[in-house]
């Protein structure tokens, strides 16, 4: 352990290419996948949270249950769509930082809008009833309960950015973990693992909890200063 | 103005259920009663916010004004709150003079930048007050507008209320626990007890004497 620790000093300070690259193609990765799922997500959450509609509920269980899906279920359904068979063949997804950000939207997606739905829930009778009674229309009833929700939608950024960073399957499946182009962090240290370079792998998992523990302290600031 | 004859139940138990119901234009009716009386759930109907067992909605017409018992405070400045309610026939400096004067009215003037998600309850419903004021409506309904507010603030707040409705001629039906206010605020009062009208008086001391 103590030799992984000395060694991800020694990697982060060594200017190694692999490395930085890999870090680079991870945060490319996590960062535009988390942020589109959230972009995406939090309308269609809080339209969720606020709207009373026939099917809502089930919408909303169908969503609860794509929260659940498993990485490898999602990489293989990405995999059949961009390969040489699927419907999007002619994209070419396959192997790319474009197609393993697609699967991560599409696995980060359900989460954004189960989290912001849950939350707007709550909220939503007082804003309801509220926005009613001042006859606002439906669309500046969405913007102000999107505003009324920014700090949870901060942790939940948080939340995505951290299954996005921590994924494997499914970026393994689409990106194919291939050295200079689509290789992350998790791919790597899984890759590493099963050469037997196991304090390689160590010091890559102790780099990409760093990262992690960066980029929280990073948006913490932003949601504290938004606070104040 | 008519209010048409309403039931709500919820799980077998009647809330309300009341007749057919004049009450005069232009006046202000305070509807009276203790907890569980029917007065939010009446007052949620006529605004359109939910339905009564018929399934008619009246839904509230650009024409109808609704505070409710808890009424949020939106995360903008308070003035920014206000203007959320601008009179869309109204120029913007028109709604800034009007959101400014009903601030100074209210006793808000200095808060008129902050957060309003930060102001105390009673502080929350002199803004609620006064966002719902911003326009010119034919019926406005308040639910309990004063019901957080200290005591000292009340008064303020019932001039507010009795200018706008001789200012715009407006009916208004007011939702209140307290006799004294009914009697100080309102041409009449309209009673119910267990969701059902006890009486519609246009004498409050008739009321109070019940």
């Amino acid at each position: 352990m103590s030799q992984a620790l000395v060694q991800s000093v020694q990697l982060i300070f060594s200017g190694d290419r692999i490395l930085y690259q890999i870090i680079g193609v991870t945060l490319e990765m996590t960062l535009l996948s988390s942020f589109l799922a959230l972009l995406l997500g939090v309308p269609v959450g809080t339209w969720l949270g606020i709207s009373r509609f026939r099917g809502r509920k089930i919408l909303v269980i169908i969503d609860r249950a794509f929260m659940g899906l498993p990485p490898v279920v999602c990489g293989l359904f990405c995999y059949l769509l961009f390969s040489g068979v699927g419907p999007l063949r002619g994209l070419h997804l396959l192997y790319t930082v474009t197609g393993m950000v697609i699967a991560q939207v599409m696995l980060l997606l359900p989460m954004a809008v189960g989290m912001q739905e849950s939350h707007t829930n709550t909220l939503a009778p007082a804003i309801r009833e509220t926005s009613f009674g001042l006859g606002l229309g439906k669309m500046q009833m969405l913007a102000l309960t999107i505003n009324e929700s920014r700090y949870h939608i901060i942790s939940t950024y948080l939340f995505l950015l951290g299954r996005a960073m921590a994924e494997v399957g499914a970026v393994s499946i689409v990106g194919g973990a291939i050295m200079f182009k689509t290789n992350v962090m998790t791919t790597a240290i899984m890759n590493y693992t099963s050469m037997g370079n196991f304090t390689t792998a160590l010091a890559l998992g102790i780099i990409l909890l760093i990262i992690g523990l960066l980029l929280n302290i990073f948006v913490a600031l932003i949601q504290w200063t938004a606070e104040k | 103005m008519i209010i048409p004859a309403l039931k709500k139940t919820y799980r077998d138990k009647t809330v309300l259920d009341i007749p057919e119901t004049a009450i005069r234009d232009g006046s202000i009716t305070a509807v009276c009663g203790r907890n569980g009386s029917g007065k939010s759930t009446l007052a949620r109907i006529l605004a359109g916010v939910i339905k009564d067992d018929s399934g008619t909605s009246l839904a509230l017409s650009g024409h109808t004004g609704y505070m409710c018992q808890a009424s949020l405070p939106f995360r903008l400045s308070v003035r920014k709150n206000l203007l959320l309610n601008a009179d869309k026939n109204c120029s913007k400096e028109e709604n800034q003079q009007r959101a400014n004067r009903l601030l100074e009215e209210i006793g808000l003037q200095e808060y008129a930048k902050k957060n309003a998600a930060r102001l105390s309850g009673g502080q929350t419903q002199r803004m609620a007050l006064a966002r719902v004021l911003m326009k010119s409506y034919d019926l406005l309904i308040l639910d309990e507008p004063t019901a957080s507010m200290d005591q000292a603030a009340i008064p303020a707040a019932e001039k507010l209320i009795l200018d706008y409705q001789k200012r715009t001629g407006c009916t208004i039906l007011l939702i209140t626990h307290s006799p004294e206010q009914a009697e100080r605020l309102a041409d009449q009062v309209l009673l119910l007890d267990e969701g059902k009208i006890v009486s519609l008086s246009a004498s409050v001391d008739e009321v109070l004497a019940r």
